[in-house]
Formats: structure tokens, sequence, C-alpha cells
């Protein structure tokens, strides 16, 4: 399937419009990972004025959702697209949608970052998210890349790989109950680690479902709420055919 | 014409007089007219398949027998496919030699066309940055690395170089550079810089870490010294040197307060911020401490504007603060030193001028560096860290403002601040800067 050629329209404007469109959300997936990126810092190196930064600079990410958002439906209203077009405006008004929680969600961490930091505790204690947070940042990143290069593969991947993240979350889960329970008086501090964890998950779910846009995208097929196995043959089978 | 063509021209009116005589002869001139083009028509056509033939195929053509112009023909296609597949040839290994060399280098360029897509890159751009040609090729670049610094980088078309965090791996750094080559390209140039970027770090630390911890051991002594001082039990031989002793650690302690500063500004990532400063008050409170501070020259104060910036406070303080202070303290005391704040095409301009003891032209690229002196001995005795200057070429840095330094040997030294024009602040403006 030509997905690829959005330029085979007869009106230049028109491919113009749906060129510029993708471009803004991949500009505002650049500045959500840039945001995610942040936070993370702030939490792992205790800086509280970067996690407050992070807060403060969420409302760029929701102006690129609302712009992107509008432009959106004046291509709907005006150019009325069909097929792969349709799909594509389809999947971007998803997309945005998602990364923008993505975008709360590091306004969140960065949040409990500045928190954590004000707050006495060892710094190792941190330790224990890296492995997520390598997790989660890799997925958005391969996410944004699968919806760039239209890669519904690499999309899968992601998409199979959240289970990892969601198995992480579960350690970090028990681990905070168990430490909670030997001392209670970290209770706060872990219960803002849980927290932090627990905004992690979040952003993972909201890259794979970045990845199911995708997919939709590339083969019209929707694969949310479908079992991974099925998911597969119907990409391999598109791939095949 | 050439004398083949006459030839064939010749032989072509000789055949067709033949079937004509035949023809009047047997008295079926039509006929005979006829047969004689079909025939020769016959013949055109095979030499013309020879000829498609010759221009098809990748084996030359072996012509067998000499037949005049078709065979001159022929001779010629193969003449100019020989020279074609020579040239090819070459130019063949010449693209497989600059490949084969932009492969061989560590740093990745990428050509981008004006809409910022990828045209080709080279083997180090799929190590650094994951591309692939089978699928990134006309794909824009700034889809792919979505910092948001480079993707304004990418569109502000400047030519300095920038550090993004490495696409593949967060803790990584690359060094971009883009030059633009042509009209509608431009070439991007990835260069790994984590190495350079972790020791430099691990220096900052380093320096921030031991400036830090000779902190409090520096107090205890200067506890200490005062409690000698001023104990009335201590021989009298021991009063120069106790307050011999008491300078350096002053003098100590402001050193590592001033690396501390440095240190601090140097970690601190991005632009600083962009708080409302009131520049022509904080002047004046400067200068109000060293018209009544007893040594060196009186300072005179000029206003010109009453712009304000936007930035941070204690870094601008600190930017004017240690210019004029040099400016007091390299002029003698007859001397003038004029501080001046203006409006210039540009933006704002923060300017001190001395006649003071000036700087000696090819050293005054090197003032800027840390611990860097210009008279050793004179410096130190007048009271300096040797970091002033540093610190205000980070603070300015930082507030992307410009230090422009002129100076002639024994007859004084300009200082000037150039501020851009998104850092001054109108006071209607303030909200609107707020919020950004």
């Amino acid at each position: 399937m030509e997905v690829e050629d959005f330029g085979h329209h007869i009106s230049r404007r028109f491919n113009e419009d749906l060129e510029h469109v993708r471009n803004s959300v991949l500009k505002m997936g650049g500045l959500v990972e840039e945001q995610l990126d942040r936070a993370l810092q702030a939490l792992s190196q205790a800086d509280s004025a970067l996690g407050l930064q992070v807060a403060h600079d969420d409302y760029k990410v929701n102006e690129l959702e609302v712009s992107i958002d509008e432009e959106c439906s004046r291509i709907l209203a005006t150019r009325a697209p069909a097929a792969i077009d349709l799909r594509l405006v389809v999947a971007i008004l998803k997309t945005i949608t998602d990364l923008e929680r993505i975008g709360d969600e590091a306004e969140k961490i960065g949040f409990l970052a500045a928190r954590l930091a004000s707050l006495e505790g060892s710094v190792n204690n941190y330790r224990e998210l890296r492995n997520i947070a390598r997790h989660v940042t890799v997925a958005v990143h391969r996410a944004l890349d699968a919806f760039a290069r239209l890669d519904s593969k690499l999309a899968l991947d992601v998409v199979k790989a959240d289970e990892d993240v969601d198995q992480e979350y579960e350690a970090i889960y028990r681990q905070s109950i168990t430490f909670m329970m030997e001392d209670p008086r970290t209770i706060s501090r872990v219960m803002d680690l849980t927290w932090s964890a627990r905004a992690l998950e979040r952003i993972g779910d909201h890259a794979k479902n970045i990845c199911e846009y995708v997919i939709y995208m590339v083969h019209g097929k929707d694969v949310r709420h479908i079992k991974l196995e099925t998911i597969e043959t119907k990409v391999v089978d598109r791939n095949a055919g | 014409m050439s004398k083949r063509w006459v030839r064939q021209l010749l032989g072509l009116s000789g055949w067709l007089l033949a079937a004509l005589a035949l023809g009047a002869w047997f008295g079926a001139v039509s006929w005979w007219l006829a047969a004689a083009l079909a025939i020769w028509l016959g013949i055109v056509l095979c030499r013309l398949y020879d000829l498609d033939r010759a221009l098809d195929d990748r084996k030359p053509l072996f012509i067998t027998s000499d037949r005049g112009m078709w065979a001159e023909l022929l001779a010629r296609v193969e003449r100019v496919k020989d020279k074609a597949r020579y040239r090819k040839k070459k130019y063949h290994q010449l693209l497989r030699e600059v490949y084969k060399s932009t492969g061989a280098l560590r740093d990745a360029g990428i050509i981008l066309n004006v809409q910022h897509e990828i045209q080709w890159f080279n083997a180090a751009a799929n190590r650094l940055l994951g591309l692939e040609s089978s699928r990134d090729v006309g794909q824009r670049i700034d889809n792919l690395i979505r910092n948001p610094e480079f993707v304004a980088y990418l569109d502000a078309a400047k030519d300095d170089v920038i550090t993004i965090p490495s696409p593949k791996d967060t803790a990584g750094r690359l060094a971009v550079q883009i030059i633009p080559y042509s009209r509608n390209q431009r070439l991007a140039i990835f260069r790994d810089i984590t190495h350079e970027f972790r020791l430099e770090r691990t220096r900052r630390d380093f320096v921030a870490n031991a400036s830090h911890e000779l902190r409090s051991p520096l107090t205890v002594i200067g506890g200490y010294l005062d409690a000698m001082l001023d104990d009335g039990s201590i021989p009298s031989v021991w009063h120069t040197p106790l307050a011999e002793m008491q300078r350096q650690v002053d003098r100590m302690t402001r050193i590592v307060r001033d690396l501390l500063e440095l240190s601090r500004l140097e970690s601190m990532e991005g632009h600083a911020g962009h708080e409302f400063v009131e520049v022509g008050a904080m002047l004046r409170a400067i200068h109000k401490e060293f018209a009544e501070s007893g040594a060196g020259p009186k300072p005179a104060l000029s206003l010109e504007t009453d712009a304000a910036l936007l930035g941070d406070e204690s870094q601008l303080h600190s930017v004017f603060f240690n210019l004029i202070n040099n400016a007091v303290r390299f002029t003698p005391d007859d001397g003038k030193v004029d501080i001046a704040w203006k409006a210039t095409k540009g933006g704002v301009c923060f300017e001190v001028k001395d006649t003071g003891i000036g700087i000696p032209e090819e050293l005054i690229p090197r003032v800027t560096e840390r611990f860097f002196r210009v008279e050793p001995g004179r410096s130190r005795a007048s009271g300096g860290t040797g970091l002033g200057l540093a610190i205000v070429k980070h603070a300015l840095q930082r507030h992307g403002a410009k230090l422009e330094i002129e100076s002639e040997l024994a007859k004084g030294s300009v200082f000037r601040c150039h501020f851009p024009p998104d850092r001054i602040a109108t006071r209607g403006g303030v909200r609107q800067a707020a919020a950004q």
C-alpha cells in the first residue's frame, strides 16, 4: 500500500496542509520528549528548579495541541479528505491527545521531582525508576519514529514492549509496599516515588496508543483492545500481501 | 554531404534506373519499380535492425562486411558507446572512492534541501543517528531528530554550533553544525562529543565540589584568626603576621566564592530566566557603592536610556559590578571611569570606559580566561580573584549578550556589553514576557 504518498493530490495546497500538520505533530512530539527527559533528569538529580520548570513549560505542549486540533478541523471541513488522508487526519487527532497526556504526566513527574528533591532521603532510591524510565523514553521515541516513517512493524514492536513497562511498574509497586511496611516514616517519599512510576507507566500506555494509531493509519485496521497475536497476523498479512 | 551519402544516393538512383529500364523492356514499369523499391526497403530495414541492436546491446556488434555508409554508421555508434562506457566506469570509480571516504568519516554528514528533507547521508549517520537510507531519504530531518532546540536551529539557519542530546541515547551528546553550500542545499554535520561532554562535566563537578569543600575550613580558620587578633594576650610580634594571614584568608574566601559562582553559571543549561530587571536603579546603587568607598577614582554614571532588561538579576548585578570594579581597580586615582547605559542600533549597551593601564592588544582575547592576569603582581595586589571577567563572560552568554573589549596600553580600556533586543523590557511588555 502506498502510504507515504501524500503528494498525489491535484491541489498543491492540500499536500502542503497535510505535510504541515504531520510535521507539527512531530514537532509536538519532540517537545514532549524533551519535557519527559528533563522531568526524569530533575528526578534523578534531585533538581527541584528543573522540575518546576518542566511543570511550567507544559503550556507549550498544550498550545501546540490546540493549534494542531484547529488545523485538523479546518482540513476536515474544507478538504473533505478520503481514504489514507482521512485516516491520517483521524490518527493525528488521536495522537495529539495522547501526546498531550504524556506532557501532563511529564508535568506531574516534574512536580513530584521538585517535591522529592526538597524531602530528605537517599538519592539511591530513585535508582529503581531508572529501568522503567529508560523503557518508557525509548518507547516514546520509537513511537514517534514509527509515526514519522509510517513504520507499522516498529509500531508493533513498541506495542509488544509495553508489557515490559507494566512488569517494571509492578515490581516497583511491590518494592514500595515493602519499604513502607518496613519503615512508615518513608511513606510520603515512597508514595511520591510510586506516583512517578505510575506516571511513567501511563506514558508507556500512551506511547502504545500512538503506535496503534500508526498501524491504523498504515493498514486501515483498528487494533485497539485486540490480543497481540491477532494484531501481529493483521500487520504481517498486510505486509506480505 | 559526405562522400558515402552521395554514393548511397547514386546507388539508389542507379538501382531505380535499372528497374525502370528493365520494366520498359518487359512492358511492366510499375511492377518492376515496386519490386526494386521493396528490395531496397528490405535492405534498409535490415540495416536499421542492426543499428537498433548496436544501440541496444551491451556487447559490441561485429561488422562483418563493408557495407559503405551503414558500416560507418555502426562503427560510429560503437565508438560513442565505448566512450560512454569508459566515462561511466570512471565516474563510478570516483563515486565509489567518494562513498568510501565519506563512509570512513567519524562525523555524520547529511545533505538537506530547502524543505529540510534528507537527500543523502554517510555511514556515520546510521551509527550516530540511526538513519537508514532505504527508508529515510526524502524524510524531513526534523521529523526524525525532534529535539526542539535542533528544530529551532534548523529554521534559524545560523552558522554556529549547537549541542543536542543524541537521539539514540539521551546520555550522549552531539555537536551539530549546518553549512549552506548552495542556494538550495545544506550540509548538516553531527559530531559525537559524548566523551568531551562527560569530561567537561567531571571537571565542572570537581571544581564545584573542591570549592565547596574548601569553604568550611576557611570559615573556621577565619573565625580563629578574628578571635586571635582581638585577643590582647598574644605577643605584639604576631600582630602583623596574623593580620596578613587574615587578609590571605579573605582573598581565598573570595576566590572560592567566585569559583562557586562560576561553576554554578557553567552548570546551568540553556538561557537565563526572564525576570524584570531595573538596570537604571541597579547601576545607581552600584555607582553609589563605589562613589562612597575611599579607594580609587570616582566613577561617573550616565543613564541615557531607561530601558530595563529581562534576565537574571543576580547575574546581571555581578556583570555590572565586576566590570566597574575592574575599571576602578586598574585606573589611577586621578584617572576617569565613565559608566554609560545607552540604546544602540541593535539593542542596548552597557559601557565602562576608563583611563587606566590598558591591556596589550594580543592579550585581549585571553582576559576572559579564568585566572588569566595581564600583570600578575598588580592584579593580585589590588585584590582581584582572577575570575571576574570569566564570570562576566558566562553570565553574558546566558543572556545572549556579547562582550566587546577595546583597549590601548597606558591609555585605557572600554568594555561594552551588547544586549539583544529580545532581552529588552518595556513596562507594558513585562506581563507578556513573563508569560513566556
